[in-house]
């Protein structure tokens, strides 16, 4: 294999006025090489591409493709055989598969397109691909996206390709489309193109990549080291820590009794559970996929109706099947799918935070400055990105749209908050943030309770986990002595005999590892 | 945690960049009603562009704009009440009942039976769970069933009413009657839709139910709400209608339904909910309106102003229909 990289970055800055959005990056990418590049949301791996392709000029520091400067121009770079794939698709969707790979470069004859030649031509390019199935006159419309994203592939190789950047495209793919991509990316690398491959999930890079950039607030923090690297090392490269510091102090608990739950029973998913909040504890609720967890904490907060039981409030009787109730209360509620059962994904910012609250701002007219100036605070507090208010919720990353539910509470003045799965769809540097506020809040005096999956998450983050299984609560164990092995022993339900006979075996990873006693 | 902003932010351009969706449509229906008036005035210029046509082009427009503007926070709620029209009948028809007591007595009679209506409209799909389209044509049979036989099959004559007639004919400042209600009602339900926390429930309830739930808006009385509103409002309408036709017709009212959720549809609500719009109701009815008006006197045949109406909707809508998903 040569030597010479195909692309080498060296030094590269870019400021935006008041941003600096690149401060810094240096990598190179060998021929036949799938370079991998991580990073959390807004490190700054979208303007590093675009800066590749040329379709934004750095501020400073160089770009070479094959030893030779870059400028910034879309159509010198094309011609210098770099080609870029985008995480939005750039296919025209009415338009066969033939006709999106030739169009702007379509071949013809006597003036008039030589369909017949593009055709043929489009065959052979999917056969490089290995994808000689997709016929060319197929609308694109018609495949399901792992194909789009094949034919995007494949017009990229319609010209000359060096250096193949592809920008997340796994983003959209299931896992064995995902993987037809990563055989086309393996064959590519192969015929000795380079390919850059940005993703901000950490167990493809072993999966295709032969080394891993990352990048972090605009800067490469560590270039080019072996893809065999450790995920929790590059967390810590990521981050600046390990995944064991992510959780700040442990909520102590303590407080007044906030919430009492008493033999509350929604058949068939939630049998006969009691439980206790006091403030200033994060109480876990662990379980396996139809354990019933968010089934509980639906019939507790009402949005389900319930079969028996009562759920009290500083001692006062919540009615059944009554949201607005339970918020007036004290309880909010950040429900499992934050798309789907939280946020209105075509308003502002603000008006996703006001809407449990839009009454407080009404004298006869809503005042809508001091709305958004209210709203605004939170979203401040809380270091939502982006900080306008007035752009709409689905531009938000997941962690971000998870703090615009969060806000919305704590405008509210709710002081118990049951959140479902609030870090599920986040990236590593986001949960850390989320954890911290979660802990915070509970330092102030707020009761949460944290419905999750990852039981490491809990075990770093509860005072106390409670364990269902099936529809009932079996265990209620201490969190900083909980380690995941317990918690999934109580979990499974074939186990149940162990948990009285078995020792526990040494280990047991995550940020229960070497923590307080 | 740093405080240095993202560079995704840097690809944000500020309020100053193109305006939304809702905006945008209602700019380009601004942009239609200039085109359409400007076309008026070149082809009939003695008869088009003179105040006293301008005047009848509201005045026709009111009764549909009144109800339009109650179908705005239907729709705005994912919602369609199909009943509006035969509504107005039944309700001109129960104030016409009533009008020999006097004419508020007319008054009171229409908007209450109107209100009645929709009641039963709004009972039936907020707590008995039937889907609005079925609940309200139920409502669009039975309304026109009731003003048949209420009236006997044939017109109440309200010439003897000039309070009624007042509705239709009378002027407050040069400004007719019918067009200062529908004003009235336009600007009253622009702040209760931008402005008032009802306003934003009902979005939010069309937007999202289920979040909406969580969130503590009450939802089921919000969809009770707003099918009241139209059967109120069709009550208002049935009052500026007798009162321009001096008689309460149990056969009025036909195709109103249409001519309303046309009107909200080009003006930019969704008829998926969560987006609504009272500026581009109104807009939508103006362009009807004025359409109506110059055909007109252009001596086109109704069937024609039937076609041209409906290749509007339908490119109002095709418009509207998002480019993806």
């Amino acid at each position: 294999m040569d030597d010479t990289p195909i692309l080498q970055v060296s030094g590269l800055v870019k400021d935006y006025p008041g941003v600096r959005a690149l401060g810094g990056v240096d990598f190179d990418v060998l021929p036949g090489e799938v370079h991998c590049i991580v990073g959390p949301n807004g490190a700054g791996k979208s303007t590093l591409i675009k800066c590749i392709a040329g379709v934004i000029q750095p501020t400073s520091g160089e770009i070479r493709i094959d030893g030779e400067l870059v400028s910034a121009d879309p159509s010198a770079a094309l011609a210098q055989g770099v080609a870029t794939i985008y995480q939005e698709r750039d296919l025209v969707e009415d338009l066969s598969v033939s006709q999106n790979i030739f169009l702007g470069h379509e071949l013809r004859r006597w003036g008039l397109l030589d369909r017949a030649r593009m055709r043929r031509a489009t065959t052979e390019l999917l056969r490089r691909v290995n994808h000689e199935g997709i016929s060319p006159d197929i609308l694109v419309r018609d495949l399901r996206p792992a194909g789009q994203q094949i034919v995007s592939i494949a017009r990229a190789l319609s010209q000359h390709v060096r250096l193949l950047i592809m920008d997340e495209p796994s983003a959209i793919l299931d896992d064995t489309e995902i993987e037809t991509m990563f055989d086309v990316m393996r064959r590519l690398a192969a015929d000795g193109v380079g390919v850059v491959y940005i993703s901000h999930r950490l167990d493809e890079i072993r999966r295709i990549g032969d080394r891993v950039t990352v990048l972090t607030e605009g800067a490469t923090v560590a270039s080019g080291l072996p893809a065999s690297t450790p995920a929790d090392e590059l967390v810590r490269l990521m981050v600046g820590q390990e995944l064991s510091d992510l959780v700040p102090d442990r909520a102590v608990g303590g407080g007044e009794l906030l919430l009492e739950v008493k033999g509350i029973t929604r058949l068939p998913d939630v049998k006969n559970v009691s439980f206790e909040l006091r403030a200033g504890e994060v109480l876990g609720i662990a379980g396996l996929v139809g354990a019933g967890r968010s089934e509980l904490l639906r019939a507790v907060y009402g949005v389900d109706d319930r079969d028996a039981g009562e759920v009290l409030v500083d001692g006062n009787r919540l009615p059944p099947n009554r949201p607005d109730r339970a918020i007036a209360a004290g309880l909010g509620l950040a429900p499992e799918d934050r798309k789907s059962q939280a946020l209105l994904l075509g308003w502002s910012l603000t008006k996703n935070v006001t809407l449990a609250d839009i009454g407080r701002f009404q004298r006869i007219v809503l005042r809508v400055r001091a709305e958004r100036a209210a709203a605004e605070e939170q979203l401040r507090a809380l270091q939502t990105k982006p900080d306008d208010s007035e752009r709409p919720a689905q531009e938000l990353s997941g962690g971000n749209q998870q703090k615009v539910v969060l806000a919305r509470w704590l405008l509210r003045r709710s002081r118990i908050l049951l959140l479902d799965e609030p870090t599920r769809g986040v990236d590593v540097s986001a949960k850390a943030e989320l954890y911290r506020i979660i802990t915070e809040l509970a330092a102030q005096g707020f009761g949460v309770v944290v419905v999750s999956s990852e039981i490491e998450e809990l075990c770093g983050l509860c005072t106390r986990i409670l364990v269902m299984r099936e529809g009932e609560l079996v265990a209620d164990l201490e969190g900083s002595q909980a380690t995941e092995l317990d918690v999934l022993r109580h979990a499974m339900p074939s186990t149940q005999e162990m948990v009285a006979t078995s020792t526990p075996p040494t280990g047991g990873r995550g940020p229960t590892d070497g923590e307080e006693t | 945690m740093s405080t240095s902003v993202p560079p995704s932010h840097a690809r944000h351009l500020g309020p100053l960049a193109i305006p939304s969706g809702v905006q945008l449509q209602e700019y380009t229906l601004a942009g239609v009603i200039l085109v359409l008036v400007a076309v008026g005035a070149a082809l009939k210029p003695d008869t088009f562009p003179t105040a006293d046509n301008l005047r009848a082009v509201v005045t026709q427009a009111s009764v549909v704009g009144v109800l339009a503007i109650g179908m705005t926070f239907v729709i705005a709620t994912a919602g369609i009440d199909l009943s509006v029209g035969s509504v107005v009948a039944a309700a001109g028809v129960a104030g016409g009942l009533l009008v020999d007591n006097g004419s508020l007595a007319f008054i009171l009679g229409a908007i209450g039976f109107g209100l009645l209506l929709g009641l039963v409209n709004a009972t039936s799909i907020a707590y008995g769970r039937v889907i609005p389209f079925i609940a309200t044509l139920a409502m669009f049979a039975i309304a026109r069933g009731l003003a048949l036989q209420m009236s006997g099959k044939s017109p109440i004559s309200l010439l003897g009413s000039d309070g009624v007639r007042w509705f239709g004919t009378g002027k407050i400042l040069t400004v007719p009657v019918s067009v200062v209600v529908f004003l009235a009602i336009t600007i009253g339900g622009w702040i209760l839709l931008n402005r008032t926390r009802y306003g934003r429930h009902v979005v939010a309830v069309g937007g999202n139910r289920e979040a909406a739930r969580i969130a503590g808006v009450p939802v089921r009385r919000i969809i009770f709400s707003v099918y009241c509103m139209t059967g109120l409002l069709a009550g208002v309408a049935a009052v500026l209608l007798c009162g321009r036709l001096a008689s309460a017709s149990p056969v009025s009212g036909q195709l109103l339904e249409l001519d309303a959720i046309g009107a909200t549809v080009i003006g930019g609500t969704s008829l998926s909910g969560g987006k609504a719009t009272i500026v581009g109701t109104f807009l939508g009815v103006m362009v009807f309106a004025v359409i109506f008006n110059l055909l007109t006197q252009l001596n086109l045949a109704t069937e024609w102003q039937q076609i041209v109406k409906g290749v509007i909707i339908l490119a109002a809508v095709l418009i509207q229909r998002p480019g993806r998903d």
